[in-house]
């Protein structure tokens, strides 16, 4: 239930439920009204990102009591059944976002949530640039059409508070703990470029599960990483003020 | 005799390939006869299917799983961000 306070905003990535996984996670979501208004889970819901699973993902996050959005992760889209999966958890009520925005009605107050799955290519002058093989350059080309179409999803949503859920991270600084040479894989700086260009209020991640859970992006966006591996529990709860 | 760094490296794209495990975040180390596993999954039979893949891809290493399983608790303190 909200208040007139505060928006509080549920958060975990990296689930990764299997077909054995039926019920297992369901339960830590018991009460989760009492704690939160939204819950936004970030990528990585199943392990093969096949229609089955998908199927148990939808199954856990059905009729829950709060508003759920979700974006997908690469392991979601392993199986090319993401377009699948996606319908799943609409049909089960919940948003899934594709590079595209949603406001949220939260009480008295607008939360607009924008973001999709994200992609690599690395961080600022450590990374990868649209030169070259026809690969590298569609590898990179891909994470700057999403940091384009999250720029324009933000600029276009009118909202109290605006969130950016994700499943790459776009910052170095909550994938500390894993090993700096698969950081290319992990995120990009494009990302937090766009995000900071456009501006919001928090940017929530997951993927990178020996990563930190606390980060900022270099326009001063707080940045989560709510990999389930990082939080150890099951999800995390980040309150942002009431707008003035 | 084939050097350790490249049966790691494919013991490793194994666990991240095989359709049983798919598992990312996996270490593999190898010293001597001996073949390390460590890291996080949720659960002991996703644990158990990374050794078995493990194993079938290095048959001749002694395997030792040292993946630990990660407890979900509670929901804690929430953060505010102002």
């Amino acid at each position: 239930m909200s208040t007139l306070t505060d928006l509080r905003i549920a958060a975990v990535g990296d689930v990764h439920l299997g077909e054995d996984s039926r019920g297992h996670y369901r339960k830590h979501l018991e009460g989760i009204e009492e704690r939160a208004d939204v819950l936004m889970l970030a990528g990585d819901l199943t392990r093969h990102g096949t229609l089955e699973e998908g199927r148990v993902v939808a199954d856990e996050f059905r009729d829950l009591p709060v508003t759920v959005v979700a974006v997908l992760g690469n392991h979601d889209y392993h199986s090319d059944q993401q377009y699948e999966i996606a319908s799943e958890l609409r049909d089960a009520g919940v948003t899934v976002l594709d590079d595209d925005g949603a406001v949220l009605q939260c009480g008295e107050t607008k939360l607009g949530v924008v973001g999709g799955k994200g992609f690599g290519g690395g961080f600022a002058g450590k990374s990868a640039s649209e030169f070259g093989e026809r690969e590298i350059k569609n590898f990179v080309a891909h994470t700057r059409h999403i940091a384009e179409a999250w720029k324009v999803a933000l600029k276009e949503v009118q909202a109290d508070h605006r969130l950016v859920l994700s499943h790459y991270s776009p910052i170095k600084e909550t994938l500390e703990g894993e090993p700096p040479e698969i950081y290319p894989f992990l995120g990009s700086y494009l990302l937090a470029e766009a995000v900071d260009t456009a501006g919001a209020d928090l940017f929530v991640h997951g993927h990178a599960h020996k990563g930190t859970e606390k980060g900022m992006t270099p326009g001063g966006i707080r940045v989560r990483n709510v990999a389930l591996p990082v939080l150890g529990r099951a999800y995390g709860v980040y309150c942002l003020d009431d707008c003035d | 005799m084939e050097a350790p760094q490249y049966v790691a490296a494919r013991v490793q794209r194994a666990l991240a390939e095989d359709a049983r495990t798919h598992e990312l975040g996996i270490r593999v180390d190898i010293r001597g006869d001996q073949l390390f596993l460590r890291g996080q999954v949720d659960g002991a039979e996703q644990r158990e299917r990374l050794g078995a893949v493990a194993h079938e891809t290095a048959p001749a290493l002694h395997l030792h799983n040292e993946i630990k399983i990660v407890d979900i608790v509670e929901p804690g303190e929430d953060e505010h961000l102002d």
